[in-house]
C-alpha cells in the first residue's frame, strides 16, 4: 500500500513537471509579448521588457517561472502591475464559487435524480421526453442560450436583472465591499448545504419515516431562520438578495447546460448495476421497488458519477469562460480572457497550473482511495 | 492473468488496415438492434438531413441561386432593402447585415460542421487506439511512457485550451479540428483504450491464438482491433459532439478566425444588433443556433443508442 502511494506520487509529481513545461511552451508559443500592447515609444517599450524579464533567453524565464512555481510564488501579473498573481487570482475566488460551484453542485444532483427516474422507466415516453431535453440542454451552444434567457426572463418579461456581479444603484455608498459580501453569502450557502448533508446522515438511524421528515423539515426551518437572523441584524440583507437575483440567471444557464451529461452518465450506470445478481436478490426478497432503486442500485451506481464530479470540480475555478462572457460576470474566466489578450504571462500560466495542480491531486487521492476502498484492486494493482 | 510472455520484437509486427478481420456477422446483429432504438433512428435521420443539406448547397450554387447574390461570404442582393432583411419569398430565411442570404450560409455552414466532426474524430480516434492499444498490448515501457503523455493531457481540456489559444492565434477549422482531436485522443480516451485492451488481452481465445502460433501482428489484427471497435466506434461520435460544439464556440469568441460556420453567423449576428434586441432578428441567429442544438444532440443519440447496443452490460435481457 505505501509502496503504491509512493509510486502514485513520483508519478503525479513527473506529469506536473512535463504539465508545467508544456503549459510554458505553450504560454510562450503565442505571438505577441505583453509590451505590444503598452502604447510607448519603441525605447520605453523595450524599457518595459527588461523591466518584465521579457528580453532575458527562454531558458533562463523557465527556471525562474519553475523556481518561483515551486516555492509557491506565481509571480507578479504585468496588467495588474504591482499585485502578486495569487492576490489577482484569489479576489476573484468567491464570485467563482458562488456561481459555478453551486451550479456544479446543483448541476450534479439534479443529473443524478433525474438518471436515476429515467433508467428506472427504460424504454418508456419519461425516457424520451427527458432524454431528449435533457441533450437539447446539453448541446445548446451556450451563449445563445444566455441570449435566450436574456432576452425572456430578463428583458422581455423583465423578471430578473442581467449583466453584471450587482445593481450600482443600491450599492452607492454601502460600507461593505462586494467581495466581502459574496464570500460571507457563500459561506452561508456552504454551511446551510453542509448541515442539511450531516444532518440527513445522522438520522439515517432513525428508521419512522415521519419523525425523520419532521426532524429534516425542524432543521431546515432552523438553519433558514437562524441565517435570515444573522443576514436582518446585519443590515446587509437586501444587498444579499441583489447579489442572488443577479445570480439567479446565469446559475441557472449553467445548470442547464450541465446536468444533461451527469444524468447519461447516471443512467449508463444504473443500467450496468441493475443486470448484477445482488439487485435480482432483492427483487426475490420482495423489496418495494423504490428501496431497491435508491439504496441497492443508486448508491452502487453513484460511484463513477462521483468519481467525474471530483474530477471535474477544479475546472470549476476556471469557470465558464463563456457564461461569464456573457452575463458580464467578472469573475475568474475573465482574468484569463484578460490575461490571454495582452499577454499577461504570469497570470495565464498560474491559472492554468493552479487548476492543473488540483487536478493531479484529485486524481491522485482517487487513486489511493479507490484502493483503499476496493479490495481486488488492492491486490491487483498494490502489489 | 496472462502468464504467455510478450512476443515483442522488430520485423514480427506487421498490422495492415485492410487486413484488419471485420466481424460482418456481428455487425448486422448490431445493426439490427440498432432499429430498436427510436432516439437512435431519429438522430441518424437528422444527421442524413444535414448531410443532405451539405450536398444540396453546391448544387443549389449552380443550379438555381444567383452566384452574386447567393454566395454564403460576399453573395449581396441589391434587390431588397434595407438589409437585415426578414424570411421573404427570395430569401426562404431572410438575409443579414450584409445583404447575405442566411439559407445559403446555414447550408455553407453544415459542411464546415461535418469536416471538423469527421477530422477531429478520426485523429482522436487513430491517436488512441494506436496509443492505448500499444500501450495495454505491450506493456512495460510503453504503457509508462503512454500513462505519461496521458496523465499530463488529461488536465488540458480541450475547450478551454482551444478557447483561451483561439483568442490570439488565427486557426482555420481544420486545425481546430485537428487540435481538438489530438487533446482528446492523447487525453482520456487513450487510458480507456488501455484498459479496454487490458480485459480483451486477458480472454482465454488470446491464449488460445498464441498457442495455436499466431505472433503478435495477427493477434492484433484479428483480436484485439475488432474488440476494440465498438468502443472507437462510440468514441468517434461523442468526440464529433464534442469538436463542433467547442468550434462553434471558438468561431464565436475569437476574433481571428473569419471563415463561414454556424458560429461565426451568430457572432456577426448578436455583434452588428445588441444582445437584447434579439426579438427583431430573429432570423439571423436562430437558425444556426438551432441548427449547433440539433446537430450535435443528433450525434449525442446516435453516440447513446450506439452505446446501448455495442456494451454488453447495457444490453436488454
Amino acid at each position: 500500500m505505501l509502496r503504491f502511494i509512493v509510486r502514485r506520487v513520483v508519478r503525479g509529481l513527473v506529469a506536473l513537471f512535463l504539465f508545467q513545461s508544456l503549459l510554458f511552451g505553450l504560454v510562450h508559443a503565442l505571438p505577441y509579448d505583453f509590451s505590444a500592447f503598452v502604447l510607448a515609444p519603441p525605447d520605453r517599450r523595450a524599457f518595459i521588457q527588461h523591466e518584465l524579464g521579457l528580453d532575458r533567453p527562454l531558458r533562463e524565464q523557465y527556471v525562474r517561472w519553475l523556481s518561483g512555481f515551486a516555492r509557491l510564488d506565481l509571480g507578479t501579473s504585468y496588467l495588474f502591475w504591482p499585485t502578486p498573481v495569487s492576490e489577482v487570482l484569489f479576489s476573484r475566488l468567491a464570485r467563482t464559487l458562488l456561481l459555478f460551484l453551486s451550479a456544479a453542485v446543483l448541476a450534479y444532483l439534479l443529473g443524478i435524480w433525474l438518471g436515476k427516474v429515467i433508467a428506472w422507466r427504460r424504454g418508456g415516453l419519461a425516457e424520451v421526453g427527458v432524454t431528449l431535453g435533457g441533450v437539447a440542454a446539453y448541446t445548446s451552444f451556450a451563449p445563445w442560450l444566455g441570449f435566450v434567457m436574456i432576452n425572456v426572463f430578463g428583458w422581455y418579461l423583465d423578471w430578473l436583472p442581467y449583466q453584471r456581479l450587482i445593481n450600482p444603484n443600491i450599492w452607492f455608498n454601502v460600507p461593505v465591499a462586494a467581495d466581502v459580501l459574496l464570500a460571507a453569502l457563500l459561506v452561508t450557502v456552504g454551511l446551510a448545504f453542509g448541515g442539511l448533508l450531516l444532518v440527513r446522515q445522522a438520522l439515517r438511524c432513525v428508521r419512522a419515516r415521519r419523525w425523520r421528515w419532521g426532524a429534516q423539515a425542524g432543521v431546515l426551518l432552523a438553519m433558514g431562520s437562524g441565517a435570515w437572523w444573522w443576514w436582518s441584524r446585519s443590515g446587509l440583507g437586501y444587498l444579499a438578495l441583489d447579489v442572488l437575483a443577479h445570480l439567479a440567471l446565469p446559475l441557472t444557464t449553467v445548470v442547464l447546460l450541465s446536468f444533461g451529461e451527469t444524468m447519461m452518465l447516471m443512467r449508463t450506470a444504473m443500467l450496468e448495476t441493475l443486470g448484477e445478481d445482488y439487485v435480482l436478490m432483492a427483487r426475490a426478497k420482495g423489496l418495494p421497488d423504490k428501496i431497491i432503486r435508491d439504496r441497492h442500485v443508486a448508491r452502487n451506481a453513484i460511484l463513477p458519477v462521483i468519481t467525474r464530479l471530483a474530477l471535474n470540480l477544479p475546472f470549476v475555478l476556471v469557470g465558464s469562460l463563456v457564461i461569464e462572457r456573457v452575463f458580464m460576470w467578472h469573475a475568474m474566466g475573465q482574468v484569463v480572457f484578460l490575461a490571454v489578450e495582452f499577454q499577461d504571462i504570469p497570470v495565464l500560466l498560474g491559472v492554468l497550473s493552479v487548476v492543473g495542480v488540483l487536478t493531479l491531486i484529485a486524481h491522485a487521492v482517487l487513486d489511493v482511495v479507490y484502493i483503499y476502498l476496493d479490495p481486488r484492486m488492492r491486490y491487483a494493482g498494490g502489489g | 492473468m496472462s502468464s504467455v510472455a510478450c512476443r515483442s520484437g522488430p520485423g514480427r509486427l506487421r498490422v495492415r488496415l485492410r487486413h484488419v478481420r471485420i466481424p460482418w456477422q456481428r455487425l448486422r446483429a448490431d445493426g439490427r438492434l440498432l432499429l430498436h432504438q427510436p432516439l437512435g433512428l431519429l438522430g441518424l435521420v437528422v444527421i442524413v438531413g444535414f448531410g443532405l443539406m451539405a450536398v444540396a448547397h453546391p448544387l443549389l450554387m449552380a443550379t438555381v441561386w444567383n452566384r452574386a447574390r447567393f454566395d454564403p461570404i460576399v453573395g449581396f442582393d441589391p434587390t431588397q432593402v434595407p438589409h437585415p432583411k426578414p424570411p421573404t419569398r427570395q430569401h426562404l430565411l431572410g438575409t443579414d447585415n450584409f445583404g447575405r442570404d442566411v439559407l445559403s450560409q446555414l447550408l455553407a455552414g453544415a459542411r464546415v460542421s461535418f469536416g471538423v466532426g469527421l477530422i477531429a474524430a478520426l485523429v482522436a480516434v487513430t491517436i488512441s487506439t494506436l496509443l492505448g492499444g500499444a500501450a495495454g498490448y505491450f506493456g512495460g515501457l510503453a504503457d509508462v511512457a503512454l500513462m505519461g503523455v496521458a496523465d499530463v493531457f488529461v488536465l488540458l481540456p480541450a475547450p478551454v485550451v482551444l478557447l483561451i489559444f483561439g483568442l490570439l492565434l488565427r486557426m482555420q477549422w481544420p486545425v481546430v479540428a485537428l487540435a481538438y482531436g489530438l487533446l482528446t485522443g492523447l487525453g482520456g480516451q487513450a487510458v480507456v483504450v488501455k484498459s479496454q485492451t487490458l480485459t480483451i488481452k486477458a480472454r482465454p481465445f488470446i491464449e488460445a491464438a498464441r498457442i495455436a502460433g499466431g505472433g503478435d501482428g495477427h493477434i492484433i489484427r484479428v483480436h484485439i482491433l475488432p474488440g476494440l471497435m465498438p468502443l472507437t466506434v462510440v468514441h468517434a461520435v461523442f468526440t464529433v459532439v464534442g469538436a463542433v460544439l467547442t468550434e462553434s464556440l471558438l468561431s464565436f469568441f475569437s476574433r481571428t478566425s473569419y471563415y463561414l460556420s454556424w458560429g461565426t453567423m451568430i457572432w456577426l449576428g448578436q455583434e452588428t444588433f445588441r444582445w437584447f434586441n434579439l426579438g427583431g432578428q430573429w432570423h439571423v441567429i436562430l437558425p444556426p443556433a438551432l441548427a449547433i442544438m440539433l446537430f450535435c444532440s443528433a450525434f449525442y443519440l446516435v453516440g447513446r443508442a450506439l452505446d446501448e447496443v455495442l456494451n454488453p452490460r447495457l444490453r436488454r435481457q
